[in-house]
């Protein structure tokens, strides 16, 4: 049985088979961009914040441009090559556009960690910071936790003490724990089951577990939603995810964040922004100038008629202040021990590096929402990921495909290359379309 | 890539295959078809399962389920006793049915029926398995993606059954899905993977994935693959209602695929793409950052969703108007406006989606348009309904039990489509949303409708599948009751509706009396008319079984005198379908066509005198 | 269709060329976002515009040169002007469904009225 049209064309359509396949894949693949886009125009216009713009990097989004287009170039040098008869040289191009593709996903990965490592806080007054935190995290205490209340046969029978004692930081040997009848319970598999079975045999779906010595918590909060271990907590109680409750006493409750960036876009008073009182009257004042030579330039372009407070651009350099200095002076910055002359050094090092920001220590009371750049931060960031990374998986799927054409199709090279150069064909037509979608991805997510 | 699927193939056809490549991971299409059947069919009874409970619940809550003390009489039964104790008595404590499993059940009836049962058996069963063969042609364009795209399918199916037994059940939030709901359902879990609203999202994208890439190949197939002289107009209409099935998967397809990947960023990185600021759980603040907008969902829900209307009815149409023709012994009439009215169905079915957002405010000119588009598409589909009626006109019409279920499709697929036009505007719709008239409206067009077709199609070309015909007797005694039952469950419904009973009831609305205190009867006759159209389902599917191994023999290709190319294979079609490449002379229905000394012309007729090969076909002048 | 070798090879001149556009238009692109055209709203709007106008020519090139579009098959072009209007259709609704002349118009009015006193205010 063969399949007619695989290689030549049915003379009434002009095409072969796969020709239209593909074509038809694309129109598919460009409704499913086509609604990621209007999703963008979607958020984008009805955005209730700041729309970020610019805030990405845009050389390194650049350079990922060029690497595209020579990778699209190269990739159709290499059908032309197929064409021609020129074997060696549509191996080496494709070759090339394979290293295009791992340098694009590359420079990609490079972009996706940075943004993952920093973060941005929202204040009460709508001030926003944004900046990184110290080695450690953020991390909230509790003392004083003598009972649990673990949820085994209820709606989500999946609590297992493991997943939050491991923020426990007493010692394992101090700990001890009591059933509600006084007798002590291991908390291993066993243990756990022998308290179902008690549960179920009181009708009950929790059980209360006390422990015999206070214990401490030092809980890390989750940079990513779905690695966070609590769902939330007051001054006296914890409610882990897997539906456990404890009480407690909330010790320490606050963020310590190494501010780069100050917004008060969004704050009703931007002088009296709390961001001013925690990164003190030298960024203040720095900020009231920055502000008003913004709003002399602006008046200077529009005269009185126009409100500066309605123009995004001016917003956007008037009210928002990037932090430098201070970092030496800030209190709680950590120092290492060593001589004078070093410790300039380093902080000659921040400096030069663009590391020299303030570490401030911000209440927990003044913070409305916190995140790091991930799809949580904001609509923007989330279409941003939700764009990049499909287009990303797009990226790998056609590097893919041509390293399978490159590697293991020697045979079908050598035996038919009409039809090797029609599969080189098809696998161009995907990989013209992953750089004709970055070609509107990089304007509208980098620069616009 | 595609173009690597059929390397492998002459390899096999030259030694015995094993039974495992040869049923199971088949790459020939016939066998995926029959595979998407089975499936579907499965699908179909589970999902009409689920109903039956709720329907129970509807009419009697809060009573415990009958049969249920016959369950826990297994409950010493090592492993299922387990199941009943793990399962069933957290979600039907005491053998009366939950709220949440409720709205599981009502959620996964949704998903399961269209998704899962429906759109399997109309378009990738009855596409696989006949398409090709009316065509003239040896086997899809991509063989290995055709098989790609059932396994993709089967495993989406398992993934949606399989989230029945997460520690949060199945998804709860209707088939729609809409955010704010669905994403912040179930989040108080340590990993939010392991919920039935993530795994209802991942079971989507790879149905989804699977339509897509069934539809490429279906397109591409029907437009490269046509037998000799099988020119656009020469095509049956089948082939035609497929081709724009194809087209409305393949195009509407992949913003749901969107919708189902933002919504599964918002609830596994706590993104806010459908969630508005200031959303607020009971006493605080979702940790959120919002900025969202739960409008989008639906836009994008929608978006596949109206077409996929007619993704449900199209195969319908399709066995349809194959049926009629080759049982009323007359030609389709108005061929050439059929295609020309579902072409232009499936142009307009892309720009009607957001009649079914009117409640949510979205404004009044988009509103206007809305309607305005949504009542145009009444044409098309009454040109179709039209020429179907007409072409029963002045037929010696044989009653055999496809033809039954045929012509019970047109009045019913009628009240369906005219229960719609009340609903096309939006002044009427604020009332009706959410209502059981809403209900009846849908399921007149998909149940008594579409399924009906789906029968008729089996009946039909069970003899090609097998060689052997179903019982006639137990045919009608499936097609008689189903039609009453049918008509007494969905009937009802209309008032109801009207009276203001709402959709997602419970209860039946018990607690609503100013509402539903002198209906509350209704609720029970149409859960008893469920029970029975369960019961007239049996002789259904013993017949199926029976007639595999004990119906009677056709004793030629073509049993009941069909004139498409389907008909002149050997039976049942060996792998590479025809002895000899088929070619196609004439159009698809010429019964009696006045002037024609037969009673009957097929396509592969050789008009006397014309040279032994066709020209080469046509332009391709009429696509679209 | 150009697919004999000789008239590839003369083809080849012209993928090099349109590579080196494809360049060219990205630095312009990069350079116009810094430019501020005219406009209260710092030129945001009018620089949409322009970039997206870049774009839009830019992905027309490879389109029709680096893909072939500009001498394609009927059937090709026939589905692709569907998928095109549907895109657009889908991008015209949204917008429009976003924001309806009819009603909207009052309410933002008003809004951006509030804000005003809002800013004075502060």
């Amino acid at each position: 049985m063969e399949i007619p049209y695989t290689v030549n064309a049915r003379p009434d359509t002009g095409l072969w088979n796969a020709k239209v396949g593909v074509w038809l894949f694309l129109a598919s693949e460009v409704m499913l961009f086509g609604g990621l886009f209007s999703s963008y125009i979607f958020l984008r216009l009805g955005a209730d914040y700041n729309w970020p713009v610019g805030v990405l990097d845009a050389f390194w989004g650049c350079v990922n441009t060029l690497v595209l287009i020579a990778s699209s170039v190269t990739i159709v040098m290499a059908w032309a090559s197929l064409k021609m008869g020129k074997v060696m040289a549509y191996r080496i191009y494709l070759f090339i556009t394979i290293l295009c593709a791992l340098g694009f996903m590359a420079i990609k990965t490079v972009e996706y960690k940075g943004k993952f490592e920093h973060f941005g806080v929202r204040l009460t007054d709508g001030t926003l910071l944004e900046g990184h935190f110290p080695k450690e995290g953020y991390r909230i205490e509790f003392e004083d936790v003598t009972k649990f209340t673990l949820e085994l046969d209820g709606v989500y029978p999946e609590s297992n003490p493991k997943d939050f004692l491991r923020d426990c930081t007493t010692p394992e040997a101090e700990r001890k724990f009591l059933n509600a009848a006084g007798k002590e319970v291991i908390l291993d598999e066993a243990g756990l089951n022998a308290l179902r079975l008690e549960a179920k045999a009181q009708k009950k779906t929790s059980v209360e577990l006390t422990s015999t010595k206070p214990l401490k918590f030092s809980i890390k909060r989750g940079a990513f939603g779905f690695i966070d271990p609590i769902y939330s907590y007051t001054a006296e109680s914890i409610f882990f995810k897997d539906n456990t409750q404890t009480n407690g006493k909330l010790v320490k409750d606050s963020m310590t964040l190494e501010v780069d960036l100050a917004d008060v876009r969004d704050c009703a008073d931007a002088e009296k922004s709390l961001a001013w009182h925690y990164l003190g009257d030298e960024q203040k004042a720095k900020f009231i100038a920055l502000r008003d030579e913004k709003l002399a330039a602006f008046k200077k372009s529009f005269g009185n008629k126009e409100d500066p407070y309605k123009s995004p651009h001016f917003k956007r350099h008037g009210l928002v202040l990037k932090v430098v200095g201070g970092a030496h002076a800030a209190a709680g910055h950590a120092k290492p021990e060593h001589g004078g002359a070093e410790t300039d050094t380093t902080h000659a090092e921040h400096v030069a590096s663009g590391h020299d920001h303030p570490s401030v220590v911000i209440e927990k009371k003044d913070i409305t929402f916190w995140s790091n750049f991930t799809p949580k931060y904001n609509t923007y960031y989330a279409i941003y990921f939700a764009l990049t990374s499909l287009h990303g998986l797009h990226v790998v799927a056609g590097a893919l495909v041509l390293s399978y054409f490159l590697f293991f199709d020697g045979k079908l090279l050598r035996k038919d290359p009409e039809h090797m150069a029609n599969r080189v064909e098809v696998g161009g037509l995907f990989w013209h379309f992953v750089d004709l979608v970055w070609i509107f991805l990089f304007p509208l997510l980098y620069l616009l | 890539m595609s173009a690597a699927s059929h390397t492998h193939d002459h390899a096999h056809d030259h030694h015995e295959q094993s039974w495992i490549w040869k049923y199971i991971f088949s790459t020939d299409h016939k066998v995926i078809g029959i595979q998407y059947g089975l499936c579907g069919l499965v699908f179909l009874l589970f999902g009409f399962f689920l109903m039956m409970v709720m329907r129970w619940t509807i009419a009697y809550g809060g009573a415990p389920i009958p049969g249920y003390g016959f369950l826990h009489t297994l409950e010493s039964i090592p492993y299922l006793g387990e199941f009943i104790r793990w399962r069933i008595e957290r979600w039907a404590p005491g053998g009366v049915v939950s709220p949440e499993l409720y709205n599981m059940f009502g959620d996964m009836h949704g998903t399961i029926m269209v998704f899962m049962g429906i759109v399997p058996l109309g378009f990738a069963a009855f596409g696989n398995y006949v398409m090709p063969l009316q065509i003239g042609t040896v086997d899809m364009a991509f063989p290995k993606l055709n098989a790609w795209s059932f396994w993709l399918f089967f495993l989406g199916g398992l993934m949606m059954l399989g989230s029945f037994l997460l520690p949060t059940g199945a998804a709860q939030t209707g088939w729609t899905n809409y955010s704010p709901l669905a994403t912040t359902t179930n989040m108080i879990v340590k990993n939010t993977f392991m919920t039935g609203a993530t795994w209802w999202l991942l079971a989507m994208v790879l149905v989804i994935s699977s339509s897509l890439l069934g539809a490429v190949n279906f397109i591409t197939t029907i437009i490269n693959l046509r037998a000799k002289g099988m020119t656009w107009m020469r095509l049956p209409f089948f082939c035609w209602a497929m081709l724009v099935t194809g087209f409305l998967l393949l195009l509407a397809f992949p913003p749901l695929e969107v919708a189902a990947i933002l919504q599964l960023f918002d609830r596994v990185f706590g993104s806010s793409f459908f969630l508005p600021s200031g959303l607020v759980d009971g006493t605080q603040h979702y940790d959120i950052s919002g900025g969202g907008n739960p409008l989008l969902y639906q836009h994008l829900f929608w978006f596949l969703a109206h077409p996929e209307v007619y993704v449900l009815i199209l195969p319908a149409f399709a066995i349809v108007t194959e049926v009629i023709p080759a049982n009323a012994r007359r030609p389709l009439w108005g061929y050439k406006a059929m295609v020309y009215s579902v072409l232009t169905l499936g142009f307009l079915s892309f720009i009607v989606w957001a009649h079914h957002m009117y409640l949510t405010g979205m404004g009044t000119m988009i509103s206007t348009f809305f309607q305005f588009t949504t009542v145009l598409i009444s044409v098309p589909s009454v040109i179709l309904l039209t020429s179907m009626m007409i072409t029963l006109w002045g037929g010696s019409i044989r009653f055999n039990p496809q033809m039954l279920f045929a012509s019970a499709f047109l009045p019913m697929f009628g009240i369906g489509g005219l229960t719609g036009l009340p609903l096309a505007f939006n002044f009427i719709d604020l009332h009706l949303h959410d209502t059981y008239y809403v209900i009846g409206h849908f399921h007149y067009v998909v149940a008594p409708g579409t399924i009906f077709a789906l029968f008729a199609g089996i009946y039909h070309w069970f003899p090609k599948m097998t060689g052997r015909k179903m019982s006639d007797f137990l045919g009608k005694l499936h097609f008689w009751p189903s039609l009453l039952c049918m008509n007494l469950i969905f009937g009802p419904m209309f008032w109801q509706g009207m009276a203001g009973f709402h959709r997602r009831w419970y209860d039946g609305g018990k607690y609503f009396e100013e509402t539903t205190k002198d209906m509350l009867w209704t609720n029970e006759l149409i859960s008893f008319a469920a029970w029975g159209l369960a019961l007239s389902q049996i002789p259904f599917i013993i017949n199926l079984w029976l007639s595999i191994k004990g119906g009677e023999k056709v004793n030629s290709d073509n049993p009941w005198d069909c004139t498409t190319l389907e008909w002149t294979t050997p039976t049942p079609p060996p792998h590479g379908n025809f002895l000899t490449p088929p070619t196609a002379y004439r159009g698809p229905y010429e019964y009696n066509v006045p002037g024609d000394a037969e009673e009957f012309t097929p396509q592969w007729e050789r008009p006397a005198g014309a040279p032994d090969v066709s020209p080469e076909p046509a332009t391709h002048s009429h696509a679209h | 269709m150009a697919d004999t070798p000789e008239q590839i090879a003369k083809h080849v001149k012209k993928y090099l060329f349109i590579g080196a556009l494809l360049i060219v238009f990205t630095f312009i692109t990069v350079g116009m976002s810094y430019v501020e055209l005219a406009g209260p709203d710092g030129g945001q709007t009018n620089n949409i515009l322009f970039g997206m106008a870049v774009a839009t020519f830019k992905a027309l090139l490879v389109a029709l040169i680096f893909m072939h579009l500009n001498h394609e098959r009927k059937i090709i072009y026939k589905f692709l002007v569907f998928t095109f209007a549907f895109v657009l259709g889908m991008f015209v609704l949204f917008i429009l469904c976003h924001d309806n002349p009819l009603v909207m118009d009052a309410f933002e009015r008003s809004k951006s009225a509030l804000e005003h006193a809002h800013y004075h205010h502060s």
